[in-house]
């Protein structure tokens, strides 16, 4: 190896090992290819908003006089935002420096000679292929206005607009659904093309040398033909002799068929596609979701669940391997995805962050074997988050608990303790029930002690709870991890302990402001 | 005669239910529809005995008082179960019935079958999974209250004639203070019970045989019991 040669090798691992410049590239690929990035969409509606300003500037331009600084800020600003993307898209489309030491590692594994230019050649091919795809040409092509001296170029605005299909996930759905019939618009395309040039050249012969005619060229010949097999007929150019109404017949017959099997192509393609384009609107938006409970499996118990939830300020998603129990979900106002939650690759598909996005995994099917397997699925996942589950049988708790769940509710043995207190002390038990339910506008509240609070009201005397007919139930301590019964007057509030109260709901609403509000004198 | 606890249908709720109740009855027995009993899930060595829909209730002991008996009715077939609640109701007017329901709609219909009491039993699982996400610390609280054997207890005290609060209106107290317990509600002569938070019982004169729900440490509870009547759980 060349001192030249060992020289790009070197700096190609430098920049691999470069912390900073790996960072810039990654932030740089979130920002413009990783839909999962927040901040990708913010980037994408501003380079919408660019797209339309400047489409509308050249559309005022056509008719009136617009201001200079519009006009810079149309060629130039602009532009070279778009020239600036365009190198941007460039640098992250490959890596060269990979390619480099992925080739001169391969030599030396083999023991081969290495050549820098063939792995150089290697990352040019990747960077062409970048330059040649149809999205890379209309960005070069709508920065192409900036050389707006050539008049021709100016009209490349309008190519901006093309630059929309990068920016709006409809577009590519719609063209990604019509990709699908690619063969069948080929034949489509091949069996139009042969109508009219057929008819073109059969019209051109009978009627141009007919003075009556409007058709006196192969292109009037070639606009009639498209437009009457369009079935458009703007009558501008019309036929005029027998043998050519003749050809115009045949035209017309075709064009129906031409148009018949266009619709049904697009119609065919959107009906297979409709399933999958959906599930790519709800995969986007349970990404977009900041926080929310994820349900498992969408039977009885968990419709309920889903009710008592319905004032939660998380978002409640549903994943099911079974259509139709995602169907009532949907039904049920929820957003449900047909995905097995027992298998990983249903959360890869997903595209959520587990541990940052959910709050809480309920595994909710009305059997033992699915949850310990959704339980132990997701805890492959993530050994943080907090998991749920139904237990149907006592006899396979222990297969929930090792599975990795963190609570588990056993509805049989709750039925034996409610029996219990209903036999023993039942309006007691109604009272508490009735309680936990917010019946009669009797409600009991956890609140949290922040810093603000705490540092605004020092102890339990100071809460005022006896003006907002509100019962201090107790504390929860969050350092002893105690609950303390009945405080003291003179019992300290600290940061994170939460305050259990019961009153009327009228009320609670106002003591909560007041502790939110209570300056310190 | 014995007080008992009658269980009709022999599943995995009836056992877990025999076994709460164990030590609160004198006798427990499980009722199984027709005669497919498995032996080995009857691991409490509850007396199981077989019964079938018809009106013929020879079966259950005649040392049971059967007025003052509760029975629980926990078919897993819910039309066998509202039959059977009805059937129940129909032969023992005074019975204390509680049946078990899987939906609001059995719910409904047990109750209109006669039963005093239904658990619902897919919305009690689903209220405590939403308040374990909602309101953890409350529902760590008052299920340690109810169902486990925490320091913290509820009881119902029914006060008694003659001691010092009978007379003095329910705002003029605070017994947090003076007896370390909470009143959560009030519950009146025809047994409707009210909570304590509310308007108009802010101004309620105690009266004798008034029974209030208090929370508190046993031992606060017993004196305050001693202080202002009996216990009547």
């Amino acid at each position: 190896m060349n001192f030249f040669t060992r020289l790009v090798v070197d700096f190609a691992y430098f920049l691999n090992a470069s912390i900073a410049y790996q960072r810039q590239k990654r932030f740089f690929y979130d920002v413009l290819e990783n839909d999962k990035y927040p901040y990708k969409k913010h980037f994408d509606i501003f380079m919408i908003a660019l797209i339309f300003s400047s489409v509308a500037i050249l559309i005022v331009e056509v008719k009136s006089e617009i201001n200079i600084y519009l006009k810079i800020f149309n060629i130039y600003v602009i532009s070279i935002i778009f020239l600036v993307e365009y190198v941007l898209r460039f640098w992250i489309s490959s890596s060269v420096s990979d390619m480099i030491i992925k080739k001169s590692e391969h030599a030396v594994a083999l023991g081969r000679k290495f050549y820098l230019y063939k792995a150089l050649l290697s990352a040019a091919k990747e960077k062409l292929r970048f330059v040649l795809s149809i999205k890379a040409i209309i960005d070069l092509l709508a920065i192409l206005p900036l050389f707006h001296e050539l008049r021709l170029l100016r009209l490349f605005v309008v190519f901006r607009v093309f630059k929309l299909f990068r920016y709006t996930k409809s577009f590519q759905a719609f063209a990604s659904v019509l990709a699908t019939k690619k063969f069948e618009f080929f034949i489509l395309f091949i069996f139009s093309s042969i109508v009219i040039f057929v008819s073109s050249v059969l019209v051109y012969v009978m009627e141009a040398q007919n003075p009556k005619s409007p058709i006196n060229t192969l292109f009037d010949a070639l606009y009639w033909s498209i437009v009457t097999i369009a079935t458009v007929g703007y009558g501008d150019i019309v036929a005029v002799t027998t043998e050519g109404r003749m050809v115009a017949i045949f035209v017309i017959i075709a064009g129906i068929s031409v148009l018949a099997f266009t619709t049904s192509i697009v119609v065919s393609a959107f009906t297979e596609k409709l399933d999958e384009v959906r599930e790519i609107r709800t995969v986007d938006t349970i990404r977009g979701l900041k926080h929310f409970y994820l349900i498992c499996g969408y039977e009885s118990v968990a419709q309920e669940v889903v009710k008592k939830l319905k004032n939660t300020k998380y978002g409640v998603i549903v994943l099911d391997e079974d259509a139709q129990r995602v169907e009532n979900a949907k039904k049920d106002g929820l957003i449900a995805i047909n995905y097995d939650p027992g298998d990983v690759e249903s959360y890869e598909k997903l595209g959520i962050d587990i541990n940052l996005q959910v709050k809480t995994i309920l595994c909710l099917r009305e059997s033992d074997i699915e949850n310990v397997y959704t339980t132990l699925t997701v805890r492959s996942i993530s050994k943080d988050v907090n998991i749920i589950s139904l237990l149907m049988d006592d006899a396979n708790r222990k297969k929930l608990i090792f599975a990795g769940a963190n609570e588990i509710f056993y509805p049989k043995g709750l039925v034996g303790m409610i029996a219990k207190e209903l036999t023993g002390r039942p309006v007691a038990f109604e009272v508490i029930h009735a309680l936990r339910n917010d019946y009669y506008g009797v409600d009991v509240e956890e609140i949290l002690v922040d810093e603000r609070m705490s540092q605004n009201i020092l102890y339990v005397s100071e809460l005022n709870c006896a003006k907002f007919r509100i019962i201090l139930l107790g504390i929860y301590k969050k350092n002893t991890k105690r609950f303390f019964f009945n405080p003291l007057e003179e019992t300290m509030l600290e940061s994170g302990d939460y305050l259990l109260f019961i009153g009327n709901n009228a009320f609670m609403g106002e003591f909560e402001k007041y502790l939110h509000k209570k300056i310190r004198r | 005669m014995k007080k008992a606890a009658l269980i009709f249908g022999y599943n995995d709720y009836a056992l877990e239910i025999a076994k709460n109740l164990k030590s609160g009855y004198e006798k427990v027995t499980i009722y199984a529809l027709g005669s497919e009993v498995d032996a080995l899930k009857n691991s409490h060595d509850v007396e199981i005995k077989s019964f079938d829909l018809s009106d013929n209730w020879s079966n259950i002991d005649e040392d049971t008082d059967r007025e003052n008996s509760i029975a629980f009715c926990v078919l897993e077939d819910s039309a066998e179960n509202i039959f059977l609640t009805i059937s129940l109701r129909s032969s023992f007017e005074n019975l204390n019935i509680i049946a078990l329901s899987n939906n609001k709609q059995t719910a409904s219909k047990l109750q209109m079958a006669g039963a005093n009491k239904v658990i619902p039993l897919v919305q009690t699982t689903a209220e405590m999974i939403a308040e374990m996400l909602q309101k953890p610390i409350v529902k760590e609280v008052f299920h340690n209250i109810l169902f486990q054997n925490s320091t913290l207890k509820i009881a119902q005290v029914k006060m008694n004639e003659g001691n010092i609060y009978v007379g003095k209106e329910i705002s003029e107290i605070d017994w947090s203070i003076k007896y370390g317990v909470v009143v959560l509600a009030l519950v009146h002569k025809d047994m409707s019970s009210e909570f304590i938070y509310s308007y108009k019982i802010k101004h309620h004169i105690i009266d004798k045989d008034d029974v209030f729900i208090v929370v508190g440490y046993a031992k606060d509870i017993k004196e305050f019991e001693e202080m202002t009547g009996s216990r009547c759980d």
